[in-house]
């Protein structure tokens, strides 16, 4: 129930590894959840939707988001309903700082390689074997990648009180200022 | 990096040259009038013959037409003026590096005054060589040349070594001048300025001048060196 | 900045005192200032100088997008001056270029210039007279913008860069006409040829010699000028122009590069940029480590300062005569070590448009495969390949001629901006094939010091005749072996990245050595505007032409680019 309009239902055995280079690698079906730069539990772990008690609606524009600022409690489970207003692909994404940190590099390796353009999305692409069984897909459920006028839906639940931020991962966007802050409180 | 010179306005330019400078401003103005002088030589000669030289060239004008003026001036100390020289060009703009010249020529000595016609070429040539050629053709019907040729050796940013080369021809015989037909004389410097500002340059050196073949003996003839070697100090001067 | 500067409403008179980061926020619609003299110490002597308001760099002017602007210029000076508001969008009669379109200011009067703000981001203004801008005209230009800015910063700081010369500019033109190589210290000499023989032995060094000595050019003559005092925000290195910061902050710099002649690269050690924005449009956010910032461009960064430290913003020039210095830090008089400056590049026979040996001056241009793709490729640029993207040639940056000396490098051997990473992040114009084709020959006497487009310096040309509504694709080929940061006025040059309806729309471009560069003009403001090479004594010896945006197209068809056969 969590999928997005684009991509089949994620589950955690689908994290794929998509760094190409040797060292940030994860295995695909490394099932423990653990990704680059941090514990992805650290930031709380896939909600499902009867468990949602309310939903937020996110905008994202270029760059920024509408709401820049989200306050839940631990142990919550929110519906985020998102939907791209700008004209250039932008991304989802629930974690820490250092989560986005890693996951940073990996969007980068990602428009390097054409998989993610300007506008658009290249999702034949992410199927595509890049050497060494690693594929370049996207398909986290505390993220959402979305091309202009694309929706999506992500549930998840918070676990922990702790800072968190949204971000959208594309290079350059989180760091001109597109991330919003989730204050967990206990 | 080709140029064309454009033939329009000569005339203007140089009577705009001669009647005072134009503002430059932003749209336009690009072809206002500036000013240069330099003086070469300006030093004390020692050795085989003793006194002061200068050698000075300047002009006024825009990037295409320039009025120049060079002036050689030497003297023998206890003698007076041994050669006195002054020419007036207009001077045009003919391609990236160089100049053609024509104009008048008027020596107040050695002997007799006397005025040329001047055509010439001045401008630098490739591997850095500044040259300077002329043709005279005097008063009285007699053709000469002069080529001069000269070379910055930077040594440091502001130490600079000068080898320069003049040499004379005249195409007759002129006997008011002691001058045989063929190269009658060449001058040979070497001189190390240091810039302290490219305005302000100290230098020592040695110049050398010989006069050559038939003129040579002429000088001979009449008892008198045929060459002189010479220490030299000066102060070369630009502004 | 240590200005007070006046802004009077037509009735009530404000009086901003200038704060050191947000220099003058005012809402006012009416604004007044003063052209004058002054003295500036800068390089340790007091030298006359010029100023607005009293103020070097002029007071940053801050308007809101929409703004019916009235700005009144009073010329206290004895000869004319003018106010040019560089990279704004506005009436051509408003344009601020004496001769052109309209008569300057002249002594002792007030000229007001009305026009509205229908732009937001980073621009700047200064003297279009003479060459009074080196001397001290300038200041910075802020439009807020209608929305929400697409950023988030806690702080902003403008950075204005400038270079400061103690003799006045008339006697600098007048030097380079005398001797073009009067300003160069950083020349081949004796000794450095005893360093190229032991590097690349006595034959290899001769000949690098003789190849540039049968050009009469010099590798080294990377800028026309020295003796310069490298300003941030009008302070020297020494004075340490600081931007105070609290740990974990988000500061956005505006950074202006209001120099006469001077290019910049750009880094702040420690810290990675995000560029937002190019002359005053946001472009798709890039990180980088280091930028390199032309004459008359703006770029704007944003950086995250984490650290409870002070960091040295350091821009060093181009040709590394010197550099200018700024601090931010979390409080003052707090410093960061100030870098070593690098070696000045040298350029190669690549910028001299040929290969090594080849002394043919004929074909001077070097088509980039990046860029010089036809319109075919811009219908689909979903199916943009990214391999064009600077990758071609071994990953160099294609806005330099393959094997350039001047291409830069990041000290820290991160990323450096090239203009191919500058991408719209709106377009202004939807993406069309260009009607036609102007080339612009960047040409020059390097010897004799003057400028030209076309082998022709302004006063021997014609106008480029546009008319109004068409797409005219310029094609950059610089034929030199200096970098012209090209500057149309009134109009978007929409630079040519490879990136179809994402190139870039900029009002300065600036053009490397042996390139050959592709940008079009959506000619949509009718007048007289102008167009030049940005360095300012390029610029008044005849790099420079008057672009008229017609309504009639006959008119127009009349003349083809220049309208000269040659």
């Amino acid at each position: 129930m969590f999928s997005t309009l684009q991509y089949s239902a994620a589950t955690l055995a689908l994290i794929a590894s998509i760094g190409l280079g040797a060292g940030a690698v994860t295995a695909a079906g490394d099932d423990d959840g653990h990704h680059h730069g941090g514990d992805m539990r650290m930031a709380g772990v896939p909600g499902h939707a009867d468990e949602a008690t309310r939903s937020i609606e996110i905008a994202m524009h270029d760059n920024y988001y509408e709401p820049e600022t989200i306050d839940a409690k631990a142990g919550e489970t929110i519906l985020f309903v998102i939907t791209n207003h700008g004209s250039v692909v932008h991304e989802f994404n629930i974690g820490t700082a250092a989560m986005h940190t890693a996951h940073q590099e990996e969007m980068a390796m990602m428009v390097d390689h054409g998989v993610i353009e300007i506008d658009r999305i290249n999702h034949d692409m992410m199927d595509k074997d890049m050497g060494g069984g690693h594929v370049m897909s996207h398909d986290d459920p505390n993220s959402a990648l979305l091309a202009p006028g694309e929706s999506a839906e992500v549930i998840w639940k918070f676990t922990e009180a702790r800072p968190l931020e949204f971000a959208c991962n594309i290079p350059g966007h989180y760091e001109s200022g597109m991330m919003g802050d989730i204050t967990v409180t206990p | 990096m080709r140029i064309e010179p454009r033939i329009s306005r000569p005339a203007v330019a140089l009577i705009a040259a001669v009647v005072g400078a134009q503002p430059v401003f932003a749209a336009g103005g690009d072809d206002a009038l500036f000013t240069f002088f330099q003086m070469d030589q300006n030093e004390i000669r020692v050795g085989e013959h003793n006194g002061y030289v200068a050698e000075a060239q300047g002009w006024v004008g825009t990037d295409f037409h320039k009025a120049f003026l060079k002036t050689e001036v030497e003297t023998e100390f206890g003698e007076g003026v041994e050669v006195a020289e002054v020419q007036l060009l207009y001077s045009r703009l003919i391609s990236d590096f160089f100049d053609a010249q024509a104009g008048i020529r008027y020596d107040f000595e050695p002997h007799t005054s006397r005025a040329y016609a001047v055509v010439g070429l001045q401008g630098l040539a490739p591997q850095w060589f500044e040259v300077d050629t002329a043709l005279f053709l005097s008063e009285k019907g007699d053709f000469s040349a002069r080529v001069e040729a000269e070379y910055e050796l930077l040594i440091t940013q502001r130490l600079v070594l000068q080898p320069l080369v003049e040499v004379n021809v005249s195409f007759q015989d002129v006997d008011e001048l002691d001058i045989a037909a063929g190269p009658t004389s060449a001058e040979f410097g070497l001189r190390l300025r240091y810039e302290f500002f490219r305005e302000f340059a100290p230098y020592i050196g040695v110049a050398y001048e010989r006069d050559l073949f038939d003129t040579a003996d002429i000088a001979r003839d009449h008892g008198e060196d045929v060459d002189a070697l010479t220490f030299v100090a000066g102060i070369r001067l630009f502004f | 900045m240590v200005s007070l500067a006046r802004f009077a409403r037509s009735a009530a008179a404000a009086i901003a005192v200038a704060a050191l980061s947000f220099p003058f926020a005012v809402a006012a619609e009416t604004y007044n200032l003063s052209i004058g003299e002054t003295t500036l110490d800068a390089s340790g002597t007091e030298r006359p100088a010029l100023a607005i308001n009293g103020s070097i760099p002029a007071p940053t002017l801050r308007f809101q997008e929409g703004e019916d602007l009235v700005i009144n210029i009073t010329n206290t000076l004895d000869v004319d001056s003018s106010i040019h508001w560089h990279g704004l969008i506005l009436p051509f009669e408003q344009d601020g270029v004496p001769g052109l379109t309209f008569d300057g200011i002249k002594p002792g009067t007030t000229h007001t210039y009305r026009f509205p703000a229908q732009q937001s981001g980073t621009y700047w203004y200064h003297s279009h007279s003479g060459l009074q801008e080196q001397e001290g005209l300038y200041g910075a230009i802020i439009i807020d913008p209608v929305g929400r800015e697409p950023f988030r910063y806690d702080r902003e700081y403008v950075v204005v860069l400038s270079d400061w010369h103690d003799s006045p500019a008339d006697d600098i033109l007048a030097n380079l006409k005398k001797q073009s190589d009067y300003y160069n210290y950083q020349q081949r000499t004796l000794m450095t040829f005893f360093d190229d023989v032991a590097e690349m032995g006595f034959g290899a060094a001769l000949s690098d010699r003789l190849d540039w000595g049968e050009m009469r050019m010099t590798p080294t003559d990377i800028a026309d000028v020295s003796g310069y005092t490298f300003l941030v925000n009008g302070r020297n290195p020494a004075q340490n122009w600081t931007a105070l910061f609290e740990p974990g902050e988000r500061i956005r710099l505006r950074f202006i590069n209001a120099a006469a002649m001077t290019f910049f690269d750009i880094r702040i050690p420690g810290l990675e940029m995000t560029v937002v924005q190019a002359d005053g449009n946001n472009v798709q956010p890039v990180k980088v480590d280091e930028f390199r910032i032309a004459v008359a461009e703006t770029y704007d960064v944003i950086v995250r300062l984490k650290e409870d430290r002070a960091y040295t913003l350091f821009a060093e020039s181009m040709a590394r005569t010197g550099f200018g210095r700024g601090t931010l830090a979390p409080r003052e008089d707090m410093t960061a070590e100030v870098p070593d400056m690098r070696e000045p590049p040298i350029l190669t026979m690549a910028d001299m448009g040929h290969a090594h040996g080849d002394m043919d001056h004929g074909e001077m241009a070097m088509d980039h495969g990046a860029m010089d793709h036809g319109p075919m490729n811009h219908g689909d640029m979903g199916g943009m390949d990214h391999s064009m993207m600077g990758h071609g040639d071994g990953g160099g940056d294609p806005f330099y001629a393959p094997g350039s000396g001047l291409a830069p490098t990041a000290a820290n051997g991160g990323r450096f901006l090239s203009y191919s990473d500058l991408k719209a992040q709106k377009p202004l114009y939807p993406w069309r094939p260009a009607d036609r084709e102007i080339e612009i020959r960047l040409t020059g006497n390097m010897e004799r010091y003057f400028w030209s487009m076309n082998d022709l310096k302004y006063s021997e040309a014609e106008p480029i005749r546009l008319h109004l509504g068409e797409r005219v694709r310029f094609k950059f080929v610089n034929e030199t072996m200096m970098t012209h940061p090209m500057h149309l006025h009134g109009m978007w040059t929409i630079l040519d990245v490879g990136a179809g309806k994402w190139n870039p729309a900029k009002h300065t471009v600036s053009i490397a050595p042996g390139t050959t560069v592709y940008a079009d003009i959506e000619a949509d403001a009718e007048g007289k505007w102008a167009f030049h090479c940005h360095l300012m004594y390029h610029m008044a010896t005849g790099m420079f032409r008057e672009v008229h945006v017609v309504r009639d197209p006959e008119t127009a068809s009349l003349d083809q680019g220049d309208g000269h056969a040659h």
